[in-house]
């Protein structure tokens, strides 16, 4: 495929077999923390951390409804995730995107001053 | 420095933006941690945990985030050159100080310069990135090619249930 044979966080994120094997639980369809976290002899704090890499590698979304937080699958990552320097360019856009909002925000508030 | 940056479109990418703000405030923006916090990081995705900057050459730049309920991540860097409202470069291939750094991210080079264009600043963010001789190495290693396969499955099975 792809170019990406790279050290992007989809790569880190896919270099464990706890994650991909979540990445396949995910497949299915969104689950909660617990659930993901059920068929793993683990401390619950070391699978949080594993879910924290996929989610930072974008390959999942989470929602936080009441305690709850559900992950679900991010495919549209994926496709990106075939071009690593698409991934990269896209990820700093949207950084530059915040970053004007901010900006004019900034000059909104000393106008308003 | 710009002067002597060759862009390598297969490496390398630039984005060019034009904001209606005057470049004082874009340099702000930029430089200051209290601004940083509050953009580099999309809110529903995590926040940064902490930040500084040193603006000037060899100075620090350190911006932790977190992710979701996740543990913080650092990333630091070194500021290599400094033009007030007008240029700003740092790396991630050195720590502050110009010490060389430990990493396992893709490194990068970030040049970000600025102009003033009537009531507004047009600026170029530049990301240069490490050339395909290190992506080869990496490659040989052996570790890539397992996990690309999994990408393969992955992007597959997606791809498969849309």
């Amino acid at each position: 495929m792809v170019q990406s044979a790279v050290a992007d966080e989809v790569f880190h994120a896919l270099a464990s077999s706890t994650r991909r094997r979540v990445l396949e639980q995910l497949s299915v369809g969104p689950a909660t923390v617990s659930e993901l976290a059920a068929p793993f002899d683990m401390a619950l704090p070391s699978f949080v951390q594993h879910l924290s890499v996929l989610e930072r590698s974008r390959l999942v979304k989470s929602r936080k409804r009441g305690r709850v937080r559900t992950y679900e699958i991010a495919p549209e990552r994926f496709a990106v995730a075939e071009d690593w320097l698409m991934a990269r360019r896209q990820l700093w856009e949207a950084r530059l995107d915040r970053f004007d909002q901010y900006v004019k925000q900034l000059k909104d508030e000393e106008s308003g001053s | 420095m710009s002067q002597h940056v060759t862009i390598d479109p297969t490496l390398d990418f630039a984005i060019e933006r034009f904001i209606d703000a005057p470049t004082r405030l874009v340099w702000d923006a930029l430089t200051r941690p209290e601004h940083l916090k509050e953009w580099y990081m999309p809110r529903q995705w995590g926040r940064v945990t902490h930040a500084e900057m040193d603006v000037r050459p060899g100075g620090i730049l350190r911006i932790d985030i977190a992710v979701g309920d996740g543990p913080e991540v650092p990333n630091l860097g070194c500021i290599l050159d400094v033009e007030p409202m007008k240029r700003l470069v740092w790396t991630s291939m050195l720590f502050p100080g110009y010490r060389p750094a430990v990493f396992d991210d893709i490194p990068i080079t970030a040049i970000i310069t600025m102009e003033s264009v009537g009531s507004g600043t047009r600026y170029v963010f530049t990301a240069l990135h490490r050339n395909e001789a290190d992506l080869e190495a990496n490659k040989s290693s052996g570790f890539y090619a397992g996990t690309e396969i999994a990408i393969d499955q992955f992007v597959e099975h997606v791809k498969s249930m849309a």
